[in-house]
């Protein structure tokens, strides 16, 4: 008794849903790309066209083929397989591309995919939320996915795509671009990791878009014992940052230990103890991006005590004017100095200052480390939370350029949490809480 | 560029423009960094600084302003960009490093001037590589005056 209900019930529930896959209310055009396949909603859908022999357009981001003459209309080209990293077969020059001309928001574009397949018809009911392993594109571009004729089908959002801000078009060209060698991590060595945790792809790319930060060999052990921290944190709730405050929530404890204050004596101590205690005649010193200028004097009281007997000279450089053009001349109280630092200091009208034996060392520039750096060769870099703010290709050749400016044996002082991947050229020098290298010689 | 060299151009620059142009709307824009290879609006004066630091200045203005800016100095209507109205801006040029330099003395740097020259015509570009300009970007009501200092510290 018990089975025959059960097994009515059974076809009840087949029945219920085979009346609703008949349903069918919901169309789309399907194409491939890469080898799968997908499909954009009808209604988005102006005209499939074939065409070739696209304007280039100067300038352009790389998804950007060109735009067409449209019977009049003057309509943008977008590869959609360059706007995903799909490869993209090579056709020959001019040759005919399969195009969907979309219209979203009043604005017509050109799609270029693989090849166009069909118009299908489902169940809207039928199509499922998007899965993020079954597609090389990011979730968030996925509307839905849905079997048909026992072929999968991802559904793509166009109006995600294609009506979004400035900002994150941005973003896409960033990520388009970002095949540098110090850009190691995404796809290919830790894709394993990721694909099951899309999660942590998302808070790569935001906190690009909020702070310039940018995931790195240089940070990628900072920011990945961070996620795992930030999961517990949020325990089941929404891992993703969707402003400037959470962004800055989840960098919180990224930036080095006294960031935009006087080094303790301790800190102090610990950098210079790792140096040998004799000194050329002559001490450079470069410091990228130091602010307000505090990291600045830090150093150059800290050198002074450790080689009283050299010519030091500090090339600190900003490219904040605001910042920096306060560094030159500060004051401050004497509580926020540390003891070993007050023997340098001088008290003026509106507070301290520091006496002119440490003015003298130090020279600050207002100076992008992206344009020509033309200091001497140096025996010391300070580069604490710099490089991390930096696009992957940028953060390769300010390493580069500070690797030329380093001498042989000198050292160089990343952030708390940065490190420089291991090479032929860098080795790193226990110093807790002090992150410092050497250049092999 | 050092941050003690910056105020000195930028209150010159303001103060002579504000003075040559009859006490007129003078502002200055926000100030930045530019690399490398510069294109100029169409004429150009240049000032060489040597010293204690070597660099340039360099004055870029379209033509129209040139001839505006020329005109009010003069007192009388210019039509074209001859050598009266190259003559004029040369000595604007002049007048607005001499008195950057000036204040830069006041502070104790030494720097020196070479005398100004100037380049006019179309497409034309400056490129001095290793250096970064700042640049000042002053809007007047005979136009835009950008001024691009280049200074760098010898090593």
């Amino acid at each position: 008794m018990n089975t025959t209900t059960e097994l009515t019930r059974n076809e009840d529930v087949q029945n219920a849903k085979k009346e609703r896959l008949d349903k069918i209310d919901y169309k789309m055009v399907t194409f491939s790309l890469a080898g799968k396949d997908y499909g954009i909603d009808i209604m988005r859908v102006k005209e499939i066209a074939k065409a070739g022999k696209f304007t280039y357009v100067p300038n352009a981001a790389p998804f950007v083929r060109g735009v067409y003459n449209l019977r009049g209309d003057i309509i943008s080209i977008i590869d959609m397989r360059i706007l995903f990293h799909l490869p993209a077969e090579r056709k020959v020059e001019n040759a005919l591309e399969d195009l969907i001309i979309l219209r979203v928001e009043e604005r017509i574009f050109g799609v270029v995919v693989d090849s166009i397949d069909k118009v299908v018809g489902v169940a809207s009911e039928a199509i499922q939320p998007p899965h993020p392993i079954f597609t090389d594109i990011n979730v968030k571009y996925i509307s839905g996915v849905v079997e048909n004729a026992s072929r999968l089908y991802i559904i793509l959002d166009v109006e995600r795509i294609f009506a979004q801000k400035q900002e994150e078009k941005k973003e896409i060209v960033h990520e388009a671009e970002s095949s540098t060698p110090i850009q190691a991590p995404p796809p290919q060595e830790s894709g394993e990791d990721d694909r099951g945790d899309v999660n942590i792809g998302f808070i790569r790319e935001t906190l690009f878009t909020f702070r310039r930060f940018s995931v790195s060999p240089i940070n990628k052990g900072w920011f990945e014992r961070r996620y795992q921290e930030w999961k517990k944190l949020k325990k089941d709730g929404d891992l993703q940052l969707k402003d400037f405050e959470d962004a800055d929530e989840y960098l919180s404890g990224f930036y080095s230990p006294y960031t935009g204050a006087f080094w303790s004596s301790e800190y102090a101590a610990a950098v210079t103890g790792a140096m040998p205690n004799e000194a050329a005649k002559n001490y450079n010193v470069w410091n990228p991006g130091c602010g307000k200028g505090f990291e600045t004097y830090s150093i150059a009281c800290a050198l002074r005590k450790k080689y009283p007997e050299s010519r030091i000279k500090i090339w600190a450089n900003d490219s904040d004017l605001l910042n920096i053009s306060n560094a030159p001349n500060m004051t401050f109280e004497i509580d926020d100095v540390p003891e070993d630092f007050r023997e340098f200091l001088v008290k003026g009208k509106s507070g301290y200052s520091f006496s002119q034996v440490i003015r003298d060392m130090v020279m600050f520039e207002y100076h992008d480390v992206l344009n020509a750096n033309p200091m001497p060769d140096v025996d010391l870099v300070v580069c604490r939370d710099l490089l991390s703010f930096l696009a992957p290709t940028e953060q390769s050749r300010v390493l580069g350029d500070i690797g030329e400016k380093l001498k042989e044996n000198g050292f160089l002082m990343v952030g708390g949490n940065e490190e420089i991947p291991v090479s032929e050229e860098w080795e790193q020098l226990r110093a807790d809480p002090v992150v410092l290298f050497r250049k092999k010689a | 560029m050092r941050v003690e060299y910056i105020n000195p151009f930028v209150e010159a620059a303001f103060n002579v423009l504000k003075e040559v142009l009859v006490n007129s709307d003078v502002r200055r824009g926000e100030l930045y960094l530019k690399s490398a290879s510069t294109p100029v609006l169409g004429v150009a004066a240049i000032v060489g600084l040597a010293g204690d630091v070597e660099g340039r200045v360099l004055f870029d203005m379209n033509r129209d302003t040139a001839l505006a800016v020329a005109s009010v100095m003069n007192g009388e209507q210019l039509a074209t960009l001859d050598d009266l109205a190259k003559a004029t801006i040369t000595e604007l040029a002049n007048m607005i490093t001499a008195q950057a330099v000036t204040k830069l003395h006041d502070l104790g740097f030494q720097f020196d001037l070479t005398p100004p020259a100037i380049f006019t015509g179309d497409n034309m570009e400056v490129s001095d590589q290793d250096v970064e300009a700042l640049i000042v970007p002053m809007e007047t009501p005979q136009g835009k005056i950008e001024i691009n200092v280049a200074i760098r510290e010898r090593a």
